[in-house]
């Protein structure tokens, strides 16, 4: 129980920490507003809906719009989450404090993933309230909240945990650099070029999730390439497995940063 | 608490930090003196339960520190204020406390806002409570390390050289302010500056090379130096005998104080020594004369 209530204070603190970084709110109000404002120019999956279009269609092409480039911004500010406590020298007076390496990791992990969406699911509402006002319906905010959970929460997630743990090996500014090449090599990159996981169940893009909320394959999602297990016709249970997979594979590298950091407490 | 630790060794890879220490600590103040990279930081983060003893036996309060159960058992009764102690920019000194207390398990809103009151008024930074930390001054930081320290009343105070780089009034100060904590509990504090324990501590324990190489009375460790604090004033060279411990020129000559076995020279008058004369005294046993 008082392991419960220390990881929510972690994730408490470590949420407001993150929330009030204003290098945060800045980065994806730029990006957000830059991806809405050149719209038009990107071809027609990212142009908006036409007219009359369901508010399932138009909130999922505003989510699959801002998944694009969105979660490069999470790993930028997700990467010094873990370091920060040496960096700062915290560290040491955390460690002395009765709750063990587990319950601070999963609360950083909790606090600093729920303060890194809230200003994209931010961005979600406003999308979502312009159109209400432009198409007057007012399913557009369920079905946003439904896309950002769909689209960009996974994203979110398995972005974390890599975004998290890897700086820990290769410092922040070089993972910051790699995982802008991971991810155009991993969503973008047709595997026709390349060997990619662009269109697998893998791709954090969100291409299984899309295609299945808009009823059309978008975003490449189950385009032929290596590893075809991981690439099925984008149904809504591949969309649901490519969501458990992204949160699982998520997961992993924390999990295995838990099980270090308490091995090592206990040598 | 009591203290008790005997033959506790710990390496860090190829570095050995303590090798085979034995101490005693009973209640109270008690200062714990050694040059840089003595062992002072690994013997108190190993009592802080940061890290885990190498070999030998620890025992804080009766909690055996070499098992995990017994540091969780100490950590639920310890304030540890780290050498070096830092802070997160964008939180307030009344966050950052409210953080320490809700992982120390001050679950109580209520209780736990009082408490965090109470040691903010206590450290004089009741008016600054609000204010995110990034601007504050080195002195205010240590008095948000040791308000932090204090949230639960600790049984064990740990305190790893809190007056370092603070001004003489702000160090007289904090120090006054450690003294009088210790006295329902266990202080324990490091240090470099010999004044602060000579002020504040009544045993003290000095650590060399990661051996404790005195535990003891602060006044016996003064006494080390009896028979062997000399003053002298020349217009000729430093005394060669002995280590010189100040040296003020004024117009006669050049005043030198002296530790020494030997009388330094003829006109050399013996003096009553400091604390300061005792750990001098004493660090020239315990370290090897300089190859000349
Ligand atoms: N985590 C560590 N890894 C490697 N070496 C270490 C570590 N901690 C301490 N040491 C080494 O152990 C020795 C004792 O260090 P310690 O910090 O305990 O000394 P100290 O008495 O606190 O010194 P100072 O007065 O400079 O703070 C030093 O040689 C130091 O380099
Ligand atoms: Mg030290």
């Amino acid at each position: 129980m008082t392991g419960v209530r220390a990881t929510l204070a972690v994730c408490r603190y470590e949420f407001r920490m993150q929330i009030r970084r204003r290098s945060l709110w800045i980065t994806i109000a730029l990006v957000a507003g830059a991806l809405a404002a050149g719209r038009f120019g990107m071809g027609p999956r990212y142009a908006p809906a036409p007219p009359g279009a369901p508010a399932r269609e138009v909130m999922t092409r505003w989510a699959f719009l801002f998944s694009v480039i969105l979660p490069i911004a999470f790993g930028m500010a997700l990467a010094d989450r873990l370091l920060r406590d040496r960096r700062l020298r915290t560290a040491e007076l955390l460690a002395s404090l009765p709750p063990g390496p587990a319950g601070r990791l999963t609360g950083t992990f909790l606090g600093g993933v729920a303060a890194t969406g809230a200003p994209a699911l931010a961005a979600m509402l406003v999308a979502a309230g312009y159109e209400t006002v432009r198409r007057g319906d007012l399913t557009m905010i369920p079905w946003g909240l439904a896309a950002f959970a769909a689209v960009l929460a996974p994203a979110l997630v398995f972005v974390a945990g890599y975004a998290l743990v890897c700086p820990l090996v290769l410092t922040a500014p070089l993972f910051r650099v790699l995982f802008v090449g991971y991810w155009f090599w991993g969503n973008v990159l047709l595997p026709a070029t390349l060997p990619t996981l662009t269109g697998s169940l893998l791709s954090p893009i969100g291409s299984y999730a899309a295609s299945w909320l808009l009823g059309t394959p978008v975003l490449y999602a189950g385009i032929p390439g290596p590893l075809p297990v991981l690439r099925p016709e984008p149904t809504g249970s591949a969309a649901a497995a490519s969501i458990a997979l992204l949160v699982v594979a998520g997961l992993v590298p924390l999990l295995a940063v838990g099980l270090l950091r308490g091995r090592r407490r206990t040598a | 608490m009591d203290i008790a630790i005997t033959g506790l060794r710990r390496s860090f890879g190829r570095v050995t930090a303590l090798r085979g220490v034995d101490l005693t600590v009973r209640g109270g103040m008690f200062g714990l003196l050694g040059g840089n990279g003595a062992g002072k930081t690994t013997l108190m983060r190993i009592m802080a339960g940061v890290v885990a003893p190498g070999s030998g036996q620890v025992r804080v309060g009766g909690y055996d520190m070499t098992t995990r159960s017994g540091r969780r058992d100490v950590q639920r009764r310890l304030g540890y204020v780290p050498q070096d102690l830092g802070f997160y920019p964008d939180l307030s000194p009344r966050e950052f406390l409210d953080y320490v207390a809700l992982l120390k398990g001050l679950d109580d809103v209520t209780a736990r806002r009082r408490q965090v009151g109470e040691l903010l008024d206590m450290v004089g930074l009741a008016d600054v409570a609000g204010r995110r930390m990034k601007g504050f001054s080195g002195g205010m930081r240590r008095r948000v390390g040791i308000a932090q320290a204090l949230l639960g009343d600790p049984a064990l105070l740990i305190v790893d050289e809190p007056t370092a780089g603070l001004d003489p009034q702000e160090r007289i100060r904090f120090r006054t302010l450690l003294a009088g904590l210790a006295g329902q509990r266990t202080v324990l504090l490091s240090t470099h500056i010999v004044e602060d324990i000579a002020q504040t501590c009544h045993d003290t324990a000095v650590l060399a090379a990661g051996r404790v190489v005195y535990t003891g009375s602060v006044t016996d460790l003064t006494r080390t130096a009896e028979g062997a604090t000399w003053q002298m004033t020349t217009t000729g060279a430093p005394p060669t005998d002995g280590v010189v411990v100040s040296a003020v020129t004024r117009e006669g000559g050049t005043q030198y104080r002296v530790i020494s076995q030997a009388r330094p020279s003829p006109d050399a008058t013996s003096v009553a020594p400091t604390l300061e004369d005792g750990y001098v005294a004493l660090m020239r046993r315990h370290t090897p004369a300089p190859a000349v």
